[in-house]
C-alpha cells in the first residue's frame, strides 16, 4: 500500500524521499532511542499502527523502521531505533533539528477494524513492543471502542525495557490488565521473572472474542502461538508482525519475500491463519 | 572548514609497497581527497615525517619481532587503523614462506648470515592489533580505497562485500573460466574488485580472501566435474592465503 | 503498411545499418566462444547465429547499476538522477528473451510502477528473431512455449529461403521499416512458407520436460520438501550466476554513494541475488533463508510457482542460461524432471 498522498508529493519516483525533521530525541536504553519526527511543511499523513516507514540517512542508505506512534498522536510521528549498524548508528548521531528522509507508510498494519468491540491480548517480546506501542496508544486514545485489554510484556532485564515511563502508566490504568516479565533481574525487581510464554496459561480470556496480537523475536512465536491455541483462540484471531528485510517497500526488490509473499506489501502484519501454510514464515 | 582535517599516515611492513603506489595512482581523486585529509607521513609521496597522525594506513604483513613492536606503537597512536592490501589483510604473497620449514627462507636469502635475521611466520596485522577498516586486494582497487576513505571521513563502518567474485564477473559478462577448462577461485573469493583479473584474461587467485561462508564442498565437486585437481587449486590459493593457516585449511582441505 | 513484409538477405544488412537513426543499436555480437548483446556500429559486427548471450538483454532496460536519486544532505535536497533516457533498438532478440521482457513488464508495471524501467522500455524498439532449430541441451523453451513468437516485439524476423519475413507488431515497428523500397510486400506463397515452417518446427522442437506445465505447477505445489532440493543445494556453490543471467530475475539492492565532500551523492540500485548469504538477513543478524538448499528452491519457486499464483505467468522462459552458466552443472530441465518423476512415483505409491 503506497499511499496516494505520497504519490502526489513524489512526482518523479517512488524512491524519492521526503524530508522529516527530528523534533525530539529520547534515549531509552544504551542502544535504543526514540525519534519524534514531523514532515517538513507539517504535512500530515494517515497510517495504521504496525505499518513501517523507509528511513533514509543519505550516505548510509535506507532501512524499514516500524512506526511506534499512533495516528491519534497529531502533529508528529515516532520511530524507535536500535543502534545495530551503519545506518542506525548514523541516525543515533543525529540531534533535534536535523533532517532525515522518509518514504511511506508501507505495508499492512494491525487490523484495527477487526479489533473493534473485541477483547485484545497484546504480547510483546523484546523489540516487539516498538510497533505495539503504537497500537497500545491507539487503543488508549479510543479505549471505548474495545473490550477487555490485556498487555503481556517481556524483556531481557528491567534496564532493557523500552518506553518505561509509559509502561508504568499502563500498569496503573484500571481499564488495562498489565503484566511484565524479565529474563533476569536484581532482587529488588518486583515483577515476574521468566519467559513470556509462562504468563499465558494464567491469563483469563474469552477465546472467541479475543484477538491476540503478538510481536517479538522469531524464536518467541512458535511457543507463544502454541499457548494461545491451547487457550482456544482461533488462528484467524492471532495476529503477528514479521521482521524481514524490506529494502524497497514497493514489492520489487525481493529481500522481504516469504515464499511468494512480499512482506512489504502483504505484511508485515499477518493473521496466523494465513502464515500456517507459508513454509518460510515462522 | 569547521572540522580539522584528519591526519593520515602510511606505513609499510613486509610488502612490495605496491598498494601505496596504487594510492598515488588515485590521481585526481587523491588531489580531491587532500582537501579533506592531511597526509603527515607517506614515504612514497611526501618528504614529511610526523607522528601526530589520527589514521594509520598499514600496508604489509608481520614477519619479524620488530614488526610487532612497531605495529603496536602505531596502534597506540592511531585512532583508526586501516589494513591496506592483501599482505596486511590476509598475509599475502609473503606467506609462501610459511609453507616451508622455518629457517629455509633465511638461508635462501641471506645464506650463512641467515641466522642473524630473526624472522617469524608471516601473519596479517589483525593477529596483533585491532583493525578498523580492511581494504582487500593485491593490489587494492582504487574504487574501494576511495569508498573506505569516505567511510573513515564520515565515521561510518565499511561493509565489505560478502558475495563471491562471480557476481561481479557475470555482471561484467565475462566468459566463465570453468567453461574454458581453467580453475578460477572466483566462486569462493570475496568480491569488491569488479572481477578485475578476469576482465583482463587472468584467473582469480583469491587475493581478497574467502567470502564468510564459502561453499567448499560444492567447490570441490566442481573441480572434479571439470577434471581439475584440488592440489592445483590449493597451490593457486596459497599464493595469497598461505597464512590463512588453520582457518583456510579447515575450509578448503577438510573432507 | 501490411502486417507481413519481407526483405532479402542481401538488402538485410543495408537495412540494419539504417537503424542507427532510430537510436543506439544493441545486438548479439561474438565474444570468444559465445555471444553478448553489445552496441554495434554497423551490421558487420552483428552475429545472428547465436545460442544465447551471456547476459539477457535485461541489462538495457534494467541495468546492472541504475541511478535512482541524487541527494544532498545539507541543505536536504533530492533530485532526479537521470535527466534523459535514450532511444535504442534492441536487435535480434530470441523469443525466449522476449518472454523474459514480458515477465519483467508485468512486475515493473505493477503498482507502484517503476519509472526508471518504464522510461527505458518506452524508448526501446524491439526486433525479434525466430529460432529455426533447437539450440542446445540446456534450453527448455518448447516446454515453456517460448520457441515460437508470442508477441512482445515491435517486429519479428523469420528467415526463410534467402529472405526474412517480417511480422509487424506495432507502430514503432512500422517506423523502422518505412521508407525502404527494398522492403517488399509478402505474397501468399511467402505466408504459406511461414506456416509450413512453423508446422515443421512443431516436429523438430521436442518438449524438454516429461510433463505438461500444469503438472509442473502441481509438482511444485506439493514437493517443497523433496530430496531433489537437498541435492541441488548441496551442489550449489552459491556464486549467483544463475540469477544474474536469468532474464526474469529482478531482485536488487539499493545503495548510497557519497561524493568526497560527504554531502552530495547518489542512490542507486544494483542487481542482487537470492543466492547471496546476506540477501534475507536483517539488521539484527537473523537470516530468514539460510542455506543453499532453501535458496536454490526459492529461485526455482520464483519461476514455477509464485509468479503463477500472482501473475498467472511462468517466469521461466526456457532460455537455458542458468543451466549453461552453472559451474556445478545444476540443470533446470533435470531438476524439473526429477521432481515430476518423484511426484509420479509418490502418486503411484513407490
Amino acid at each position: 500500500m503506497f499511499q496516494s498522498e505520497f504519490k502526489k508529493i513524489i512526482p518523479y519516483s517512488p524512491y524519492r524521499t521526503l524530508p522529516a525533521e527530528i523534533i525530539a530525541v529520547k534515549p531509552y536504553t544504551s542502544l535504543e532511542k526514540l525519534f519524534r519526527l514531523r514532515l517538513k511543511g507539517n504535512a500530515e499523513f494517515d497510517y495504521v499502527p504496525g505499518q513501517f516507514m523507509e528511513i533514509s540517512i543519505f550516505g548510509s542508505g535506507e532501512a524499514p523502521i516500524s512506526l511506534c506512534s499512533s495516528p491519534t498522536d497529531k502533529g508528529y510521528f515516532e520511530i524507535t531505533v536500535r543502534n545495530v549498524g551503519s545506518l542506525t548508528g548514523a541516525l543515533h548521531n543525529l540531534k533535534k533539528g536535523d533532517l532525515i528522509g522518509v518514504r511511506g507508510p508501507f505495508g499492512k498494519g494491525f487490523p484495527i477494524d477487526d479489533f473493534f468491540g473485541n477483547d485484545i491480548l497484546i504480547i510483546a517480546g523484546g523489540l516487539g513492543i516498538v510497533p505495539l506501542r503504537g497500537l497500545i496508544r491507539y487503543i488508549m486514545h479510543q479505549r471505548k471502542d474495545f473490550g477487555e485489554v490485556q498487555i503481556l510484556l517481556g524483556c531481557k532485564s528491567p534496564e532493557d525495557m523500552l518506553f518505561n515511563d509509559e509502561v508504568e502508566q499502563w500498569g496503573r490504568h484500571i481499564d488495562i490488565l498489565f503484566q511484565c516479565t524479565v529474563d533476569k533481574a536484581d532482587p529488588d525487581w518486583k515483577g515476574n521473572i521468566g519467559l513470556i510464554t509462562n504468563l499465558i496459561p494464567g491469563v483469563t480470556l474469552n477465546p472467541m472474542r479475543t484477538y491476540a496480537v503478538v510481536v517479538g523475536p522469531p524464536v518467541m512465536y512458535k511457543f507463544v502461538i502454541k499457548e494461545l491455541l491451547k487457550k482456544g483462540i482461533p488462528d484467524r484471531q492471532i495476529i503477528l508482525s514479521l521482521e524481514r528485510r524490506m529494502k524497497c517497500g514497493l514489492g520489487k526488490c525481493g529481500h522481504c519475500q516469504i515464499n511468494g509473499i512480499y512482506v512489504c506489501q502483504e505484511g508485515p502484519v499477518f493473521k496466523y491463519r494465513d502464515l500456517r501454510t507459508l513454509g518460510e514464515a515462522l | 572548514m569547521k572540522n580539522k582535517k584528519p591526519k593520515f599516515a602510511f606505513f609499510d611492513f613486509t610488502d612490495c609497497e605496491g598498494c601505496q603506489l596504487q594510492i598515488v595512482n588515485l590521481n585526481t581523486v587523491l588531489v580531491e581527497l587532500l582537501e579533506h585529509i592531511e597526509i603527515v607521513n607517506f614515504r612514497e609521496a611526501t618528504s614529511e615525517r610526523r607522528n601526530d597522525y589520527d589514521v594509520a594506513v598499514v600496508e604489509g604483513s608481520v614477519s619479524t619481532p620488530h614488526d610487532i613492536e612497531r605495529l603496536v606503537k602505531i596502534r597506540r597512536q592511531a585512532k583508526t587503523i586501516v589494513a591496506l592490501g592483501a599482505c596486511a589483510t590476509i598475509g599475502g604473497v609473503n606467506a609462501v614462506k610459511n609453507l616451508n620449514p622455518p629457517g629455509i627462507a633465511q638461508h635462501r636469502v641471506y645464506g650463512d648470515k641467515g641466522k642473524n635475521f630473526e624472522t617469524l611466520p608471516v601473519k596479517p596485522i589483525d593477529c596483533f592489533i585491532k583493525v578498523d577498516y580492511y581494504i582487500q586486494g593485491c593490489p587494492v582497487h582504487l574504487n574501494e580505497v576511495a569508498e573506505v576513505f569516505k567511510c573513515i571521513l564520515a565515521g561510518k563502518k565499511y561493509d565489505m562485500p560478502n558475495y563471491p567474485v562471480c557476481m561481479e564477473c557475470k555482471m561484467n559478462e565475462n566468459v566463465c573460466l570453468y567453461q574454458k577448462g581453467q580453475d578460477c577461485l572466483g566462486p569462493v573469493t570475496r568480491a569488491g574488485c569488479g572481477s578485475w583479473c578476469i576482465n583482463n584474461n587472468n584467473i582469480c587467485y583469491s587475493c581478497r580472501g574467502l567470502v564468510d561462508n564459502p561453499a567448499v564442498d560444492a567447490q570441490r565437486d566442481i573441480l572434479d566435474k571439470y577434471g581439475l585437481k584440488l592440489d592445483e587449486m590449493l597451490a593457486k590459493f596459497s599464493l595469497y592465503s598461505a597464512c590463512g593457516g588453520e582457518k583456510y585449511d579447515q575450509e578448503i582441505k577438510k573432507r | 503498411m501490411e502486417r507481413y513484409v519481407k526483405i532479402s538477405k542481401k538488402d538485410f544488412y543495408k537495412w540494419v545499418d539504417s537503424l542507427k537513426k532510430h537510436g543506439k543499436v544493441y545486438a548479439p555480437k561474438r565474444k570468444e566462444n559465445t555471444h553478448v548483446f553489445r552496441p554495434i556500429k554497423d551490421s558487420s559486427e552483428l552475429d545472428l547465429n547465436y545460442i544465447s548471450t551471456i547476459l539477457p538483454p535485461k541489462k538495457y532496460y534494467f541495468p546492472q547499476k541504475e541511478s535512482l536519486l541524487k541527494f544532498s544532505i545539507k541543505p536536504f535536497e533530492t533530485a532526479k538522477a537521470i535527466q534523459k533516457f535514450e532511444e535504442f533498438v534492441l536487435f535480434g532478440v530470441h523469443t525466449c528473451d522476449l518472454a523474459g521482457i514480458q515477465c519483467m513488464d508485468v512486475v515493473f508495471r505493477e503498482d507502484p510502477l517503476d519509472p526508471n524501467y518504464i522510461n527505458r522500455k518506452d524508448r526501446m524498439t524491439t526486433v525479434g528473431i525466430e529460432c529455426l532449430k533447437p539450440c542446445d541441451k540446456h534450453a527448455s523453451c518448447v516446454s515453456m512455449g517460448n520457441h515460437v513468437p508470442r508477441g512482445g516485439y515491435d517486429i519479428m524476423l523469420t528467415e526463410i529461403k534467402g529472405s526474412y519475413i517480417i511480422h509487424l507488431n506495432s507502430q514503432k515497428g512500422e517506423d523502422i521499416l518505412q521508407g525502404h523500397s527494398y522492403i517488399k510486400k509478402c505474397t501468399q506463397a511467402d505466408r504459406n512458407l511461414l506456416d509450413s515452417l512453423r508446422k515443421n518446427k512443431e516436429r523438430v522442437f521436442k518438449e524438454e520436460f516429461i510433463g505438461q506445465l500444469t503438472e509442473v505447477y502441481t509438482v511444485f505445489s506439493k514437493l517443497s520438501e523433496s530430496g531433489v532440493w537437498d541435492d541441488v543445494g548441496k551442489r550449489c556453490v552459491g556464486c549467483g550466476n544463475c540469477t544474474t543471467v536469468c532474464p526474469t530475475c529482478y531482485c536488487f539492492d539499493v545503495k548510497d554513494e557519497l561524493d568526497l565532500n560527504l554531502n552530495d551523492g547518489l542512490r542507486y540500485r544494483w542487481w542482487n541475488s537470492c543466492q547471496m548469504d546476506d540477501f534475507a538477513r536483517v539488521a539484527g543478524g537473523e537470516d530468514f533463508r539460510p542455506g543453499r538448499v532453501s535458496r536454490q528452491r526459492h529461485r526455482y519457486y520464483r519461476k514455477f510457482k509464485y509468479p503463477i499464483d500472482k501473475f498467472n505467468r511462468y517466469f521461466c522462459t526456457g532460455c537455458g542460461r542458468c543451466s549453461r552458466t552453472c559451474m556445478a552443472k545444476i540443470n533446470l530441465t533435470e531438476t524439473v524432471n526429477d521432481l515430476i518423476k518423484e511426484h509420479r512415483n509418490v502418486s503411484i505409491g513407490i
